[in-house]
């Protein structure tokens, strides 16, 4: 308690709470997964594309971060740092079910249509029901790419998938997303 | 394509979750838990420690015993000794101090040589388990 150093965790900074609950303060840690619980379980509910297993992976991903919140040096760095142990968390799940990430679906071929812009902006955009069109990897990459602003590599380093299996992922899933959101408009 | 691109990503950006207390709470109860666990499974460490601590200080305590007797009358013999020799009167013609001192040493190294060795191992068995300890 003694180094939270601060009157209400609501007003406190994220940083400070990081710092409280490396030092072992459970209120701090508890705050903090008030304010973070949305993000991560958005993105672990994209790449499952299942509520349930969503919300219990971000519980083993928040968990799995008081156990190591010690180890991180810099508090700025915590959204990068739990997005990684989110993905992790998420990876041995799929390995858990034997999912295949590696390989690539090549029964759905890229649209040959060209859709514009402006018909998918039109289109009610229902993100949950386009994503659970897609494989589970065209998902993780999807939305490590778009949803979280991860490069290519920076995908390749996170997931441990060689550069142009996810560069495919990428492109397949995002095309098949274009097509999904141009049907429903 | 980067228009659209663009789109996605406001679309997941607008995408968030609500919060959800009783998600929060869950997290906390488990944290809790967890902290209980190691917290417990420190005092039956330290318990276990303290058990073996003394298990080994029973089985060494009577060997140690032993030895330390042994080598208090061991020792005591030699300053006995020792003493008898340095205060005899008259010592014959061919004994020097040297010879005298010589002679105390080899009854020293003959007495104790039983325990030097066995120190000598245990500090050999000490370097060697250092040395281990460290690779």
């Amino acid at each position: 308690m003694a180094a939270r150093g601060f009157l209400s965790l609501a007003q406190a900074s994220e940083a400070s709470l990081i710092i409280a609950s490396q030092a072992r303060d459970q209120g701090a840690f508890g705050e903090l997964v008030k304010r973070r619980q949305g993000w991560a379980r958005a993105l672990l509910r994209r790449m499952c594309n299942n509520h349930a297993e969503a919300d219990d992976l971000a519980q083993e991903a928040f968990i799995k971060a008081w156990d190591n919140i010690r180890n991180l040096e810099n508090p700025a760095a915590f959204p990068g740092w739990f997005r990684r142990i989110a993905v992790t968390t998420f990876l041995m799940a799929k390995r858990r079910q034997k999912a295949v990430f590696e390989v690539i679906d090549d029964a759905s071929p890229l649209a040959s249509e060209e859709s514009t812009p402006e018909a998918a902006a039109s289109a009610k955009i229902d993100l949950e029901k386009a994503l659970a069109n897609l494989s589970d990897a065209e998902r993780l990459c999807v939305t490590l790419n778009h949803g979280e602003g991860l490069s290519h590599s920076e995908i390749v380093d996170m997931t441990g998938l060689p550069l142009g299996t996810v560069k495919s992922h990428v492109l397949r899933g995002t095309d098949k997303l274009r097509r999904l959101l141009d049907a429903a408009a | 394509m980067t228009e659209f691109n663009a789109l996605l990503k406001r679309a997941f950006a607008e995408a968030h979750e609500p919060a959800d207390d009783g998600f929060s709470l869950r997290i906390g109860r488990a944290v809790a838990r967890r902290e209980s666990a190691i917290g417990a499974r420190a005092v039956i460490y330290a318990i276990g420690l303290g058990v073996a601590g003394v298990a080994v200080f029973m089985g060494v305590f009577p060997l140690l015993w032993g030895f330390g007797q042994d080598f208090l009358n061991s020792g005591g013999l030699e300053v006995a000794r020792a003493q008898g020799a340095f205060n005899s009167e008259a010592p014959a013609l061919t004994s020097s101090v040297s010879e005298q001192a010589q002679s105390w040493m080899q009854s020293i190294s003959a007495g104790l040589m039983g325990q030097m060795l066995l120190i000598a191992a245990a500090l050999a068995g000490g370097a060697v388990a250092y040395r281990a300890s460290q690779d």
